[in-house]
């Protein structure tokens, strides 16, 4: 699914400081409606502050997030409830509760009276999460708790999916059966943003993506463009001295 | 000192009752303390609130029992959102350092406390007798249970099952439950993170109520009662904290020991053996029996 050529989610010159440390100095990026985005950037560019900053888990010292052309609010819960849902760095589901209680926690804002039809949604997204239904997450591995943390997020229904990192610390088998999933969850209507060090696979993955560095805009455009760009190639796709390694 | 069965059966019993008050009390802190991961001394201070509505409710204004239970537990539920929300709000919002929060409970503690010795004075007040039964029950051997042991113990299970049944079967309970284990995701669930933490509170106050109303009749009411809640902290320490089941076993045991030592040995070496039995899980389980195992526990 590509882009409509509606903007779903816009920011607008984000600005995030902590302390005398500015982690973003004027950050734009626009979503379009069914878009797959990717933030690609070094450690510490600012991709998981910017991540937080839709999510209003961090103060804004200056610029404006649009959902559909209307400001969205800066307590994380009405971003969610505006259809916002972030998968954050690190999975982070809730160990001691089990896969189905991570999934209702999941679909808090959500009416009990759909929750049974986007269970069965994430089940033919996430098979192996029905068997382990009643297992505590913690006991799950890596990638099975990545596939949880975003199925919990899917129980959302949001229409904005956020990964922060969705492939750290997985093996590169795991890492590509999670992207192939996303592609298909995009394919099914949602749109989704995520930040990446692994720049080949958001790369891959993306329509179109913005390269973060130090809390600025370096560049910007079609992924495969980018895949193609020797100066991406030489910094963020880790091969050779850039021109003529292609 | 001879050792007699049913001076055992009986101590057995009061232990029982003594320990699901500070069960009550216990849970309240280890609830708190699950979600901001701190020790909420304030908590002694609710459960003063909640013994002196309750007191004033049944004799000044001449409710009955039920109703001036119901008025305590609100008034106790509310006094706790409202430190929450003018003490320890202000310090969440600035600083992650959990340690500003048990200092700041800790003043807050000794406020309430002042409140009561300024406004209704020191002196030490009793529950009107009539508020609960007083019936003493032979169980033979010498045996004897009293209705208001009974009704603690009844009342205690009640909540306590109340709270567990709120945690599992609610949408609210199971926020709260993720919360507990990771509050800033919660967050991104789309919880309102700011109407639990006051939520929790106010469970916490609620009981902390219930259990100062009990205390209340058991010994007496004062403004310094709530120093007692050291021992449901004990207690909350010693089933490892943040942990509900944990409080809970924590408080029959410390009940227990408590019980059993003035039964035994002493009535005045049962802060001793209660203290010395803390020290003794520290030393060998620090977590508690369910505790989390943390870097820092505050």
């Amino acid at each position: 699914m590509a882009g409509t050529g509606k903007s779903l989610l816009e920011a607008r010159d984000l600005r995030v400081n902590y302390g005398a440390i500015a982690a973003l100095s004027g950050f734009s990026l626009k979503l379009m409606e069914g878009e797959i985005v990717s933030v690609i950037g070094a450690n510490g560019a600012g991709k998981s502050t910017f991540m937080n900053a839709l999510m209003g888990m961090v103060k804004l010292a200056g610029g404006t997030i649009l959902l559909d052309g209307c400001p969205l609010s800066t307590r994380t819960w009405k971003a969610v409830q505006g259809g916002l849902a972030l998968v954050p760095e690190g999975r982070r589901v809730f160990a001691p509760l089990t896969v189905e209680e991570n999934l209702r926690i999941g679909a808090f804002t959500r009416r009990e009276a759909d929750i049974q039809e986007d269970l069965d949604w994430v089940f033919s997204l996430f098979p192996r999460l029905k068997e382990r239904l009643g297992q505590y997450a913690g006991t799950l591995s890596g990638g099975e708790q990545q596939m949880l943390a975003i199925a919990r997020a899917l129980m959302a229904r949001p229409r904005v999916l956020l990964l922060d990192e969705p492939s750290l610390g997985l093996a590169p088998i795991v890492i590509r059966d999670i992207f192939k999933e996303l592609r298909r969850i995009n394919e099914q209507g949602v749109s989704i943003l995520l930040v990446e060090q692994n720049a080949k696979q958001a790369l891959l993955l993306s329509h179109r993506a913005y390269v973060l560095q130090t809390g600025r805009l370096l560049k910007e455009g079609n992924s495969r463009d980018l895949l193609q760009d020797p100066d991406i190639r030489a910094a963020y796709l880790g091969q050779g001295a850039g021109r003529g390694a292609a | 000192m001879s050792f007699s069965l049913s001076t055992l059966i009986q101590q057995i019993i009061n232990g029982l009752s003594l320990g699901s008050v500070y069960a009550l009390i216990a849970v309240g802190y280890s609830l708190v303390y699950s979600i901001l991961l701190f020790s909420n001394f304030a908590h002694g201070g609710f459960l003063v609130v909640g013994g002196y509505a309750c007191y004033f409710l049944l004799t000044q204004w001449g409710y009955n029992t039920a109703v001036s239970m119901a008025g305590a537990l609100a008034a106790s539920g509310l006094v706790a959102v409202l430190t929450e929300r003018l003490a320890y709000k202000p310090i969440r919002e600035r600083t992650p350092i959990t340690l500003y929060l048990l200092i700041a409970s800790m003043g807050v503690n000794i406020v309430i406390e002042n409140i009561f010795v300024v406004t209704v004075g020191g002196r030490i007040r009793a529950l009107p007798q009539s508020t609960f039964p007083t019936g003493v029950f032979e169980l033979g051997g010498g045996v004897t249970v009293s209705a208001s042991d009974i009704l603690s113990l009844v009342v205690a299970a009640v909540f306590l099952v109340l709270l567990q049944l709120f945690l599992t079967r609610t949408r609210w309970g199971l926020a709260i439950r993720a919360a507990a284990c990771d509050l800033r995701t919660a967050g991104l669930m789309g919880v309102n993170v700011t109407f639990l933490i006051a939520l929790v509170f106010f469970v916490a106050g609620l009981l902390a109520a219930v259990g100062g109303i009990f205390l209340s009749v058991r010994y007496s009411l004062y403004p310094q009662l709530g120093s007692i809640t050291t021992k449901a902290f004990i207690a909350a320490v010693i089933g490892g904290l943040g942990s509900l089941p944990g409080a809970v076993l924590g408080s029959l045991i410390l009940g227990l020991a408590e019980m059993l030592t003035a039964g035994f040995i002493s009535s005045q070496m049962r802060d001793l053996v209660v203290y010395s039995l803390l020290v003794l899980i520290l030393l060998v389980r620090p977590a508690g029996f369910f505790g989390r195992p943390a870097g820092e526990k505050i």
